[in-house]
């Protein structure tokens, strides 16, 4: 059956919306929180994994566009969506700045930038505290005026589901291509007919919206926003959630994000080391499993409703699967 | 403004910055031959204050060998990281090496992190000082503590720097950031100078945690700042160059006191002052991505 896993995983989501009221609050919130941190691993994993730009300033691109947000609105008394809105076109082009100022760089230095970038971003929204409230935390607007988890859940469900779509788009599209092709070799690419620097300003561009979309959900979402949003300790976070889950790959970074985050509050009672624990698995996945550990099952799962056909449609529909994500680099 | 004020900011800018260059030079010996930037650096420093802490406090070490001993922990420490982390650095079938470099070490931060938070304990610990009492020249005065720090980091860069140029193990890791082929060509275990290179940037962040100890205090989150700033230097002093760092590593130490002592708002200017440091990072970066004395075979592809 062509499509299994489409349906599969739509069936899946269309049970979760429909049983939604059936959830408790508290299990609906660390769904909430873990598509939160989904979208982010995603859209960190196309950043690094598809593009090879390891920025180590998602983050910031989340605390800024909430603080945007949330500080617009306060000022000007907009409305609740029109801030949301400017926030994310506010860090798309923050994010399109910053990729043209690190077009010369790769590797460590542009890790070492990002993380520079954030770090200021960090010490400015704490340190003045006249506008932004510090460490205190500032008040944020709420996005629905009701105790109901509910709309929430659908409201993070609709934006989780229109990230992946539109990231899913660029990576199956031409783009996507180009993306791998500079991950690969810049030179090789340039020298391909690849307009190299555009889509290194596009890509930054890209994925720094829909980091700053995830943290303009979460800052109406809790009603307070602190400068630790934008820490290394959260980017950290997404970097293990994406790493563990299989970064070269959008939905394994995605499973990755909401596999960590459940395990996360499933585990509250060993407090600290879940952390410890999430290190050392990270640790070793980097060191024994590169492409991630949900990779394979990702893989098998692709694969479902292709096994019993003729050898040749397999073997066209094995190539697709092949065009769709880089077959294994590293895995060694 | 008033100038003892000034002096003594200036005097305690070169003792951050002896501080400073201890643990950037580290991060620029794991470069030049590991052809990685040590994300783990700050929380090695970390391990290091606390290593010396629970030798003077539970086993008895005097101050001075509770330093040696701390070096030596995690001298020992990173040989492990390197023989059980990094191996795939040399491997020819590892791929995008750059990326595998920048996760590992940043995951171990990570991990070291949180550990320590477990193990020793989210408050801040002091050790007892190196060197009771205060130094008075003039109107100046400087705690001992901080003489002591002065001196003792200055001759471990400067025994650093013999290590260097003038032994043989100095060459031949000088030899290995060249050139790992040619070096192998003419005899050089080059995998054996990366556990060496590995181990020794370790020590080193490990003494600068150790001395800066009873200054400043012990906690799990100290190496998060000084690593940053290594990064500061080791862009400012060129990746690779140990000369480029340590000048620069004082430089940095001093601009960020006189910053402080220049700006009107204190609180403010404490916190700034960090962001300053990052600043100058991000525009020579931007400027010229090699850092200003690069040495161009060190250049990351």
């Amino acid at each position: 059956m062509r499509g299994l896993p489409t349906y599969l995983l739509a069936s899946l989501v269309l049970a979760g919306l429909v049983y939604a009221h059936g959830f408790n609050s508290y299990w609906m919130h660390v769904t909430i929180i873990a598509m939160f941190y989904a979208i982010l691993a995603a859209s960190w994993t196309l950043l690094s994994g598809y593009a090879g730009l390891y920025s180590l300033g998602h983050m910031a691109f989340a605390s800024i566009g909430a603080y945007t947000s949330a500080l617009l609105i306060q000022w000007t008394g907009m409305p609740t969506i029109l801030g949301m809105a400017s926030g994310v076109v506010f860090c798309t082009v923050v994010g399109a700045w910053i990729g043209w100022v690190c077009l010369r760089m790769t590797g460590p230095y542009l890790a070492i930038f990002t993380l520079a970038f954030s770090e200021i971003v960090r010490i400015v929204f704490s340190t003045e505290d006249e506008v932004t409230q510090g460490m205190a935390g500032l008040h944020t607007v709420f996005l629905f005026h009701t105790d109901s988890r509910i709309p929430y859940f659908y409201t993070a469900i609709g934006l989780l589901v229109f990230s992946l779509a539109v990231m899913g788009f660029i990576v199956h599209s031409r783009w996507g291509l180009f993306l791998r092709s500079i991950r690969e070799e810049e030179q090789a690419a340039a020298a391909s007919g690849v307009r190299v620097a555009y889509f290194r300003i596009l890509v930054f561009a890209v994925a720094s919206g829909f980091a700053a979309l995830a943290g303009v959900f979460y800052g109406h979402y809790l009603g307070i926003l602190t400068p630790s949003l934008g820490s290394l300790d959260l980017m950290i976070i997404v970097v293990v959630m994406a790493v563990i889950g299989g970064m070269e790959r959008i939905p394994t970074a995605v499973g990755g994000a909401i596999g960590i985050e459940f395990l996360q509050e499933y585990l509250r009672a060993y407090g600290e080391w879940r952390l410890v624990i999430f290190g050392l698995v990270l640790l070793f996945t980097m060191r024994f499993a590169r492409n991630g550990l949900l990779t394979p099952l990702w893989l098998q799962f692709v694969r479902l409703g292709e096994v019993r056909r003729p050898v040749s449609a397999a073997a066209q529909a094995a190539a697709a699967a092949g065009e769709v994500g880089p077959q294994g680099s590293g895995g060694s | 403004m008033d100038y003892s004020y000034l002096a003594i900011q200036a005097t305690n800018g070169a003792v951050i910055g002896v501080i400073y260059a201890l643990v950037a030079v580290g991060v620029t010996l794991i470069f030049s031959i590991l052809k990685i930037v040590n994300f783990a650096h700050g929380d090695l420093y970390m391990l290091g204050g606390y290593t010396a802490y629970y030798l003077i406090t539970l086993a008895g070490f005097p101050p001075l060998g509770a330093l040696v001993g701390s070096m030596a922990a995690v001298f020992a420490f990173g040989i492990l990281i390197e023989r059980t982390m990094l191996t795939p650095l040399y491997s020819p079938r590892t791929e995008r090496k750059d990326e595998y470099g920048i996760i590992v070490t940043f995951g171990l931060a990570f991990f070291l992190r949180n550990t320590a938070l477990i193990v020793f304990g989210p408050f801040a610990l002091k050790p007892p000082s190196f060197a009771p009492g205060v130094l008075r020249i003039g109107a100046l005065a400087v705690t001992n503590d901080r003489v002591f720090v002065a001196v003792v980091g200055t001759l471990l860069i400067l025994a650093l720097l013999y290590f260097m140029n003038r032994t043989i193990w100095g060459q031949a890791l000088d030899a290995v950031s060249q050139s790992r082929d040619s070096a192998a060509i003419v005899g050089i275990n080059a995998g054996r100078f990366n556990s060496l290179a590995y181990a020794v940037g370790a020590a080193l962040a490990a003494a600068a945690g150790a001395l800066i100890a009873p200054i400043f205090s012990l906690s799990p989150d100290m190496g998060i700042l000084p690593n940053i700033n290594s990064y500061v230097i080791v862009i400012l002093g060129g990746m690779g160059s140990v000369g480029g760092s340590i000048a620069a590593g004082f430089l940095l130490g001093e601009a960020q006191a006189l910053f402080t002592a220049f700006l009107p708002d204190p609180t403010r200017a404490l916190s700034y002052s960090n962001a300053f440091g990052v600043l100058v990072l991000m525009i020579v970066l931007m400027v010229r991505p090699t850092g200003l004395f690069g040495r161009r075979h060190v250049r990351m592809e």
